[in-house]
């Protein structure tokens, strides 16, 4: 299994679509895809029906260890796709805690989810590097950053790219995938401009090609809780995340563990 | 106005994003554990040691091995090696129904941590044993997978509780037992803690007891 973080040093940056969509996407591909929330304030939770976000979650596990993995995962109408939520623990407010005091925690419930046999493991992380979410990549194989397509979002860069390679210290086997733009207006001159300048910034192996546009579409999808390709008129969104998750199992393939994130 | 860079190094950042992109040597950090003296045979071989199960020391950070970390130190021989991983493992079926498989043989010359890796994988295979974690003759942690210093604190006053009287289980959650199980080495008494869905008999326990006797102070 593979296990790979979607986090950003800022919030409200699609991280959770795109965490979705991407999940689903591999699902569809054939791969046993677990998403787990592991944002708080997160919206993959929020898309649950109101019993399942009764559910223990994520943060239970961390902070029960006599939870069984089961009680957490949520099956979908989709074989290949489960999910585990949020959940009601304490830190499910706070989502941070001091980084490291949850690492064995997410280490274990990494190892369950493998011994589980999930090929792919996407974790919604809240934003900002700090807390859980630090111990989260310096457990997780890989990482993707979403980074909204606007120059606030573009300027806290230096940072996010600075705690990264903290972490890296922590986990020195962290692959980073690389950054995705997101919510990118293509009639907006401020967002294409900070698109531009975000490729000429990072070397072309760091940036993903391909661009989430911000759609209406996605605002329909989320409020029904639902990937975006199972919208009627989603199929054109979807191809965007198939593109992605191509991507990003090229870049998992140049790391030389292809053979692993093939379809059954 | 360029909304861009006047707020940020363009050199910086590539810099740093260069640098995302290099492998990232590992840190070795010191296997010196309190509670263990020189005598110790397991440290003899080596100075220091790797102590993590995930390190790579070999691997490049461009190349993840996500199921099978490659460990820093030397492969074991084969016939010492478990024969499968746990994430390759299938669905085991209750303890109660099914005979352990024989331990595997501690290798006498071999690293401590590396031995107790070994005989964790054989205990999480055999037993459903999960949040394994071993403490010292001190109560200090040797070895943890739990992150829970709340089992370290209930293992240890267990173990204080039922000194010369074997192992000690107690119910902490719908399908999670805490088994205690304090072993006497020649480098004092250790205590092994790990959640298990059943409490285990006494055959197995004494199995258990042995092999982790076995990994302390091999012959």
């Amino acid at each position: 299994m593979i296990s790979i973080a979607i986090s950003s040093q800022k919030g409200g940056v699609g991280k959770t679509t795109l965490s979705v969509n991407l999940a689903h996407a591999f699902a569809r591909a054939g791969l046993n895809t677990l998403l787990v929330d592991a944002d708080p304030q997160g919206s993959v939770g929020l898309s649950l029906t109101r019993q399942s976000r009764l559910l223990p979650g994520f943060y239970d596990f961390l902070a029960d260890p006599g939870i069984p993995m089961e009680r957490l995962i949520v099956p979908t109408r989709l074989e290949t796709f489960s999910l585990v939520a949020a959940g009601q623990a304490s830190d499910y407010e706070a989502g941070n805690g001091s980084s490291g005091s949850h690492l064995a925690r997410v280490r274990a419930f990494i190892r369950n989810a493998t011994a589980r046999r999930y090929d792919i493991c996407l974790i919604d992380t809240a934003a900002g590097l700090f807390g859980v979410t630090n111990d989260i990549i310096s457990t997780a194989d890989a990482i993707i950053v979403p980074q909204q397509a606007e120059p606030l979002g573009i300027r806290s860069m230096p940072k996010l790219l600075e705690g990264l390679n903290r972490l890296r210290i922590i986990n020195p086997r962290l692959n980073v995938l690389g950054v995705c733009l997101t919510m990118l207006q293509q009639g907006l001159a401020e967002s294409t401009e900070a698109a531009s300048a975000l490729r000429h910034l990072l070397p072309a192996e760091m940036l993903f090609q391909t661009s989430i546009l911000r759609d209406e579409i996605y605002i329909r999808a989320s409020a029904k809780g639902l990937p975006v390709g199972v919208l009627e008129n989603g199929k054109g969104a979807e191809t965007v995340f198939d593109s992605l998750r191509a991507e990003v199992q090229a870049k998992l393939a140049r790391s030389r563990a292809a053979a692993i994130y093939q379809p059954h | 106005m360029d909304p861009i860079n006047p707020w940020l190094d363009p050199t910086e950042v590539r810099h740093l994003a260069e640098q995302l992109l290099r492998p990232v040597a590992p840190a070795c950090l010191s296997a010196a554990d309190a509670g263990f003296d020189s005598s110790f045979i397991g440290f003899t071989s080596g100075g220091v040691a790797s102590i993590a199960p995930e390190s790579t020391a070999s691997a490049p950070v461009s190349a993840p091995l996500p199921t099978t970390h490659t460990p820093a130190i030397p492969p074991l021989p084969q016939a010492i090696q478990p024969a499968i991983s746990i994430s390759q493992a299938p669905p085991a079926p209750s303890v109660s129904q099914r005979s352990p498989e024989p331990p595997p043989a501690a290798p006498s010359r071999t690293r401590f941590l590396q031995r107790i890796h070994i005989f964790r994988d054989w205990l999480a295979k055999n037993f459903q044993a999960t949040d394994i974690f071993v403490l010292d003759r001190e109560g200090k942690v040797i070895f943890d997978e739990s992150g829970h210093g709340r089992l370290h604190f209930m293992a240890r006053n267990l173990a204080i509780a039922s000194r010369g009287s074997g192992n000690i289980h107690v119910k902490i959650g719908p399908a999670a037992i805490l088994e205690v199980i304090p072993c006497e080495t020649p480098y004092g008494r250790i205590v092994l803690g790990a959640l298990v869905p059943d409490a285990l008999p006494a055959d197995h326990i004494n199995m258990i007891n042995e092999v982790l006797l076995q990994t302390a102070s091999p012959a």
